[in-house]
């Protein structure tokens, strides 16, 4: 299926979840739970924590729905909801544990390994990654998103966000190297 | 078991379905949200200020069978004596009113002032109980404020705004004279 079709039909459903019709909001659930749930996942480590996050997050843009604006990716939308959502259930302060004086020398989110990893062992590895790290990693890394939308996102300046996913990046390549979980 | 090999970050799958279905919990919610937006505003509204009112009595008799254990004294507080009903004032007697309304603003800030000064001189334990009450008090007056704000003509709050405040006056005064015979 072609991206924009998917689009399309994410706004037909999008408008008769608007409306109140639970059946369409299913059928937008039933599309994006899987990305929405690997996101949760990889930034909570925990199976349960992020199956309620999941829930909440679904139902958090359930009432959200009528502020929701047509133009916006409701994919993009619906992911700064679950972030939020685990930002919410996290205790305590863990969030821009690295401070940046030049954002700008940082490379690029893209990662590629000279040698391919085992699927499992790079999970173990980002699953094992700070907090702060693990969050940039996942959402820069892995989802795709541009510092300003992750940054945004997670509540912290640009320049923390590429800061944490340079320290991401250094940490996983010696984990990796070394076979350390 | 080995999994599949990747050369990037990038390869992973973004996609990893929970193990469990999430839908029915999502579903009862949505709805319960529905149901709740079926039902009119007036009824809403209706099912709503009686837990203000609710509130507002349990606070009002926590505060005073606690006053009525530890604090009361016998005579009528000065401040209650004088105090009038803050039913809406007419045309003719707007500016009477906003003059008494005054009054009481000016006198009720100047009670809170003087019972903290007194709670700052009581042991901790009964200083917290009684802090704890007088801000339950607090807190129904302004809740019934609120409820007012949505619903200004409805003759029961403003009854139970009245009554409570009064009853806070009393309180307050209560306080602040209390121990006051034994000096």
């Amino acid at each position: 299926m072609k991206a924009d079709t998917v689009v399309d039909f994410d706004v037909a459903l999008i408008e008769r979840a608007r409306k109140g019709d639970a059946k369409a909001f299913e059928r937008l659930y039933r599309e994006h739970v899987g990305r929405v749930h690997g996101l949760c996942l990889r930034m909570t480590r925990n199976p349960d924590t992020a199956a309620d996050c999941v829930q909440d997050a679904f139902i958090k843009a359930w009432k959200a729905l009528p502020r929701f604006e047509a133009r916006a990716s409701f994919s993009t939308w619906l992911h700064r909801i679950a972030v939020n959502t685990v930002l919410e259930k996290r205790r305590g302060p863990a969030r821009a544990e690295v401070s940046v004086e030049d954002p700008g020398e940082y490379e690029e989110p893209t990662m590629v390994f000279d040698t391919p990893v085992e699927e499992e062992e790079l999970e173990a590895a980002i699953e094992s990654l700070p907090q702060g790290a693990r969050d940039a990693l996942v959402l820069c890394g892995l989802y795709g998103y541009e510092h300003q939308e992750a940054a945004s996102m997670l509540g912290i300046a640009v320049g923390t966000c590429k800061a944490q996913l340079h320290r991401a990046r250094g940490l996983l390549k010696d984990r990796l190297e070394r076979g350390v979980r | 078991m080995t999994t599949r090999r990747v050369k990037g970050i990038g390869e992973l799958p973004r996609d990893i379905p929970p193990a469990r279905d999430l839908w029915p919990a999502i579903a009862e919610a949505i709805q319960a949200d529905l149901a709740m937006k079926a039902v009119p505003d007036s009824r809403r509204r209706v099912g709503w200020w009686p837990a203000v009112g609710l509130a507002a009595s349990v606070a009002l008799v926590a505060v005073g069978v606690f006053i009525g254990q530890n604090l009361l004294q016998p005579d009528e507080p000065q401040a209650l004596a004088r105090m009038q009903p803050l039913a809406p004032a007419s045309d003719a007697g707007t500016v009477k009113a906003s003059l008494r309304q005054a009054q009481y603003d000016n006198q009720r800030k100047q009670l809170w002032a003087e019972v903290q000064a007194k709670l700052n001189t009581m042991p901790p334990a009964e200083r917290e109980k009684v802090g704890k009450s007088l801000a339950a008090l607090k807190q129904s007056i302004q809740e019934i404020q609120d409820a007012l704000g949505h619903d200004p003509a409805n003759a029961l709050l403003q009854e139970l705004l009245v009554s409570t405040s009064q009853e806070e006056m009393r309180v307050l005064t209560t306080v602040r004279d209390s121990g006051r015979q034994e000096l």
